[in-house]
């Protein structure tokens, strides 16, 4: 059965600095990403792996191409219009966090709950549940971020990201500040809700988290230089851990 | 299935969350912002509702006691029954009615805790009238030794009902017990020269036999409403001249209502003054808070965009909380307002003489509620719609840029702002209460040792003898007199060569310097503009004369003109009086000698010295107590905003402590990091400011005080003072943020670097 593209990028532009130093990132980048994948980007440090993501989810417009998001040409809509976008269908995991300092965890969920839905007791609802899947126990729920460790701050944003059930939940560097025990029970969240059928889009250049994919893009040069399909996470699959390894020494990691 | 966002348009309720947790998350910053808009709120407040009810209190208390508009008093040996039907007849009268009165040159004897000398008109509270209704607060026993006296005693003197009051008259002393107060809108305080005793018929009737050369006929009048005053006063007395008529006083409804609302009217304009500098401040406050603010969370608003919040969400979130905290603290500030206003208007009548209860007032609510919260809400939006513009993606990876220069910019306008209003307070405090001369000269004239009205044809032989004493400095032809122009009546100061004035009056061009010239008023300055010509007229004709400059008077309104004696003589008249100013000679014995020495040439004398400290008295200690109210204020509002400041400068550098402290930096190097951030902005914009206040101020206090009528300021603008201020308020800069500092010491290097 033929997958579903749910992102299609075509003829990606986007460049930093001045018109004295300019830095293409990327030039005529093309790129699909299918509905109920893992996608995984991976490429070296600089090669515009997170500049990509951030295009794909509307958080950062290109500098020329199309991003047809379900249907819809995101670089054609302005600011606010973006915003409803984002809230819609996306959902976003960051590096350091960022949950809203002195909120609870649960406030920090439910801000972000109440752009889509009037009722409050079916956001907290949501967020119970989603809590338990990710294993914040209840007596978390009302601390502020700076009361808990990183990996359950890391857990809560992923719930906080996907409260609005977001068509993508796009992560980047999800485990990048995290230690390796909290790191990888923020990736066994993101396999389970794989798992539940979520589309993810991570950037990584961690080979334990790119791992999780089940499809892995690089980035080299400003395209797509390279594709793997690995199909779902299976924590003992040698086979699938190998064809993984071979690949990315292929792409010259 | 995605969610569906099914119910645009309710981005209010949306943002609620988020501005609910912006105000929880620094409601200690709120709170001060909130005190001092609420302080904002209580001064405004406080103003607009003594500018609104004062006047209207005053008018129609006055209308309530059917007080006369002019009031004229001869000796009663020269009354007689024709001049009542005279009066009467003059154009713009409606009423005359006939009072007898008692009119000494008394002392009030421990008149707060001083013996006063006051022109006192005592009258019979028995006696029937229709004009000037005597309502007593009680009508106690009356005898021989009862006396009512005006609130403006009360007020100011510290006498009290059941006490005792005792009124020297040459030799004799008169001594009553107070059986109440009296409210009068004519002679109810000092400001017109003249303050009113009431007498019941007994204790009347005794004084009136011991000081018989001193009872008068008071002749009071109602006019039509478009009568002028002036012209009609101009009538009775040219009446009572023709006669052979001493007039020994004369009063109108507007020289009354202006002196006795005067200081209300000058402290109005100075709390409106002080509310709008506050606000200013609390603008910027604002403003450096919000953007603030916005470079601590910009990661944060990054993620709020990336969660689907809309620029419009999140800028109501950064601006609601501030105009929130502008509402509720007006509502508060002018609730506030009322239980000081009782006392304000206490404060008030000391001067003013009558007092009134302050009444909720819509109109000033209104006012204070609006105008703050829109200027609030305007600049908050300002300062934060720069949000509209951040890429959520650069937001997070705070590629916005910091502002660090702005922040500076911010500060140091904050500074200047919080400087501007500890110089003026201190400034009005320095020439209210050490300089006191500078007060009263910004709100009088000449200010001579004595003045003597000279009999007919004596002037040149009293100012021979004059010019011949060594205690006298200077001699000047000087005299007030009624005059009128194409639009009405005006004060005319006449003089012999006002080059020799001591109290230059014109605060634009010259005054005129020979018979052909004029310097008009401040309130025909508009109307005629230097070298045009202006017709005067008084009772013996009309003449052209060409306008030289403008002259600055609380007097009749701005309505007040210069004229050189020789020019003064093209219209028929003539100055009676002259000024004497002494060297250091006792004002009081001068007088004494004079009168006894050259009684054929000197036909009454004014102890001006006595008048003008009494003045001060009466001016001085309330502005005074207002003047050492807001420095007070001005003190609290810079803890208030430096607290504001420092407090956010240290909270949002905390992390960065934490690695300074890390690597082995000690506490009081932080705290000295911290203060060297932004002391040097501060410092400099305080001298900055101190040494700018040279020109600020002045154009400051001229504005304030031309509002009414003293279009030149005499106030002092001491360097030393600003300097020592701008010291002041740097020394308290820095105190407060080594205080601020201090919990720095206590808070562990990981608490410090995981905030």
């Amino acid at each position: 059965m033929e997958k579903q593209t749910i992102i299609s990028a075509r003829h990606l532009k986007k460049s930093f600095g001045t018109k004295e130093n300019i830095q293409t990132i990327y030039s005529d980048l093309n790129l699909d990403i299918y509905k109920g994948d893992f996608t995984v980007i991976m490429g070296s440090s600089g090669a515009g792996k997170s500049t990509l993501m951030y295009s794909l989810s509307g958080m950062d417009q290109p500098d020329g191409g199309r991003i047809d998001f379900d249907g819809t040409d995101i670089t054609k809509l302005n600011s606010d219009r973006l915003a409803v976008f984002r809230r819609r269908q996306c959902g976003f995991v960051f590096q350091q966090i960022y949950l809203i300092d002195k909120m609870s965890l649960m406030d920090n969920v439910i801000t972000a709950g109440v752009l889509t839905s009037r009722n409050r007791e079916d956001i907290k609802n949501r967020a119970r549940q989603l809590f338990s899947l990710v294993n914040i126990p209840e007596n978390t729920w009302k601390k502020t971020s700076s009361q808990i460790s990183g990996g359950e701050a890391q857990r809560a944003g992923i719930v906080r990201a996907v409260i609005n059930q977001p068509n993508v939940l796009f992560a980047d560097e999800p485990t990048g500040a995290l230690n390796s025990a909290n790191g990888t029970a923020v990736l066994d969240v993101f396999s389970s809700l794989h798992g539940k059928g979520q589309s993810i889009v991570m950037v990584t250049h961690d080979k334990k988290s790119a791992l999780r994919g089940s499809r892995i893009l690089y980035i080299k040069d400003g395209k797509i230089f390279g594709e793997c399909k690995l199909g779902k996470y299976e924590p003992d699959n040698a086979e699938r851990t190998e064809t993984f390894e071979k690949f990315i020494g292929e792409m010259g990691w | 299935m995605p969610a569906r966002d099914g119910h645009g348009g309710a981005g209010v309720n949306k943002t609620k969350m988020l501005v609910l947790h912006n105000l929880r998350k620094a409601k200690g910053q709120y709170i001060s912002f909130g005190l001092i808009i609420c302080l904002t709120a209580l001064i405004m407040n406080i103003a607009l509702v003594l500018a609104f009810q004062t006047f209207d209190a005053y008018d129609s208390r006055f209308l309530e006691l059917h007080t006369a508009d002019i009031n004229v008093m001869i000796p009663q040996l020269q009354d007689d029954s024709e001049i009542i039907a005279g009066i009467e007849k003059i154009d713009g009268i409606l009423i005359a009615e006939r009072h007898n009165g008692i009119f000494v040159s008394a002392t009030v004897r421990e008149f707060a805790d001083s013996d006063f000398d006051m022109n006192t008109v005592f009258y019979n509270i028995d006696e029937a009238r229709s004009l000037n209704r005597i309502v007593l607060s009680e009508y106690l026993e009356l005898d021989e030794n009862t006396a009512y006296i005006p609130v403006f005693m009360k007020e100011l003197g510290g006498f009290a009902q059941g006490g005792s009051i005792t009124y020297s008259v040459g030799d004799a002393d008169y001594t009553y017990e107070i059986g109440g107060l009296v409210s009068e809108m004519q002679y109810g305080n000092y400001g017109t020269g003249l303050i009113g005793g009431y007498l019941p018929t007994a204790a009347y009737e005794k004084l009136a036999e011991e000081q018989r050369e001193h009872v008068v006929t008071e002749y009071s009048v109602r006019t039509d409403d478009n009568a002028d005053l002036l012209q009609v006063k101009k009538d009775i007395t040219k009446l009572l001249n023709e006669k052979g008529i001493a007039v020994l006083n004369i009063n109108d409804r507007a020289a009354a209502r202006q002196t006795r609302t005067m200081v209300c009217t000058l402290l109005i304009i100075i709390f409106l003054a002080l509310a709008a500098i506050i606000l200013a401040v609390s603008i910027f406050l604002s403003s450096f808070r919000i953007r603030s603010t916005i470079e601590d969370e910009l990661a944060q608003m990054g993620v709020l965009k990336a969660v689907g919040y809309t620029n419009k969400m999140i800028l109501r979130s950064a601006v609601l909380p501030y105009t929130l905290t502008g509402l509720v603290s007006t509502v508060l500030g002018a609730a506030l307002s009322y239980a000081v206003l009782p006392d304000a208007a206490a404060i008030l009548a000391i001067q003013s003489g009558f007092l009134y209860t302050p009444v909720f007032d819509i109109a000033a609510l209104l006012m204070v509620v609006i105008a703050p919260v829109s200027v609030i809400f305007i600049f908050s939006y300002l300062s934060a719609r720069k949000i509209q513009k951040l890429e959520p993606i650069d937001a997070i990876r705070g590629n916005a840029g910091k502002g660090n220069a702005g922040q500076s910019i911010l500060l140091s306008a904050l500074s200047i702002g919080i400087m501007v209003l500890l110089s003026f307070a201190g400034t009005f405090l320095y020439n209210v209460s050490v300089k006191p001369e500078n007060f009263m000269d910004t709100l009088s004239e000449e200010s001579p040792s004595v003045i003597f009205t000279v009999q007919a044809d004596g002037m040149s032989e009293l100012k021979e003898f004059l010019q011949g004493d060594s205690r006298v400095k200077l001699v000047l032809e000087y005299s007030t007199a009624a005059v009128s122009y194409a639009d009405g009546s005006l004060t005319a100061f006449v003089c012999e060569d006002f080059g020799k004035v001591t109290n230059d009056i014109c605060y634009e061009g010259r005054s005129p310097g020979d018979e052909k010239e004029i310097a008009v008023g401040n309130a025909l300055a508009d109307q005629y503009p230097l070298g045009s010509r202006i017709e005067i007229t008084a009772s013996d004709g009309s003449a052209d004369y060409t306008v030289t400059g403008y002259i600055q008077s609380v007097n009749n309104g701005g309505r007040v003109c210069q004229l050189t004696r020789e020019g003064y003589g093209r219209i028929g008249g003539n100055t009676g009086t002259v000024n004497v100013y002494l060297q250091d000679a006792a004002a009081e014995r001068f007088i004494t000698e004079y009168e006894a020495g050259h009684s054929e040439l000197i036909a009454a004398s004014v102890n001006y010295e006595k008048l003008s400290e009494n003045g001060q008295k009466l001016y001085a200690g309330i502005v005074s107590a207002v003047a050492a109210v807001l420095f007070l204020i001005s003190v609290l509002m810079v803890l208030l905003v430096l607290y504001v400041i420092i407090h956010s400068m240290i909270s949002r550098r905390r992390q960065e402590f934490g690695i300074y402290k890390a690597v082995g930096y000690t506490s009081g190097q932080l705290t000295i990091m911290t203060v060297k951030r932004f002391m040097p902005v501060v410092a400099l914009s305080a001298l900055f400011s101190a040494i700018a206040g040279i020109w600020y101020l002045p154009a400051i206090n001229q504005t304030i005080f031309s509002q009414i009528g003293a279009a030149k300021n005499h106030f002092e603008i001491s360097v030393w003072i600003l300097l020592v201020t701008a010291g002041i308020f740097t020394a308290t800069a820095f105190l407060i943020s080594v205080l601020l500092a201090a919990p720095i010491k206590k808070i562990s290097v990981y608490s410090l670097l995981k905030d």
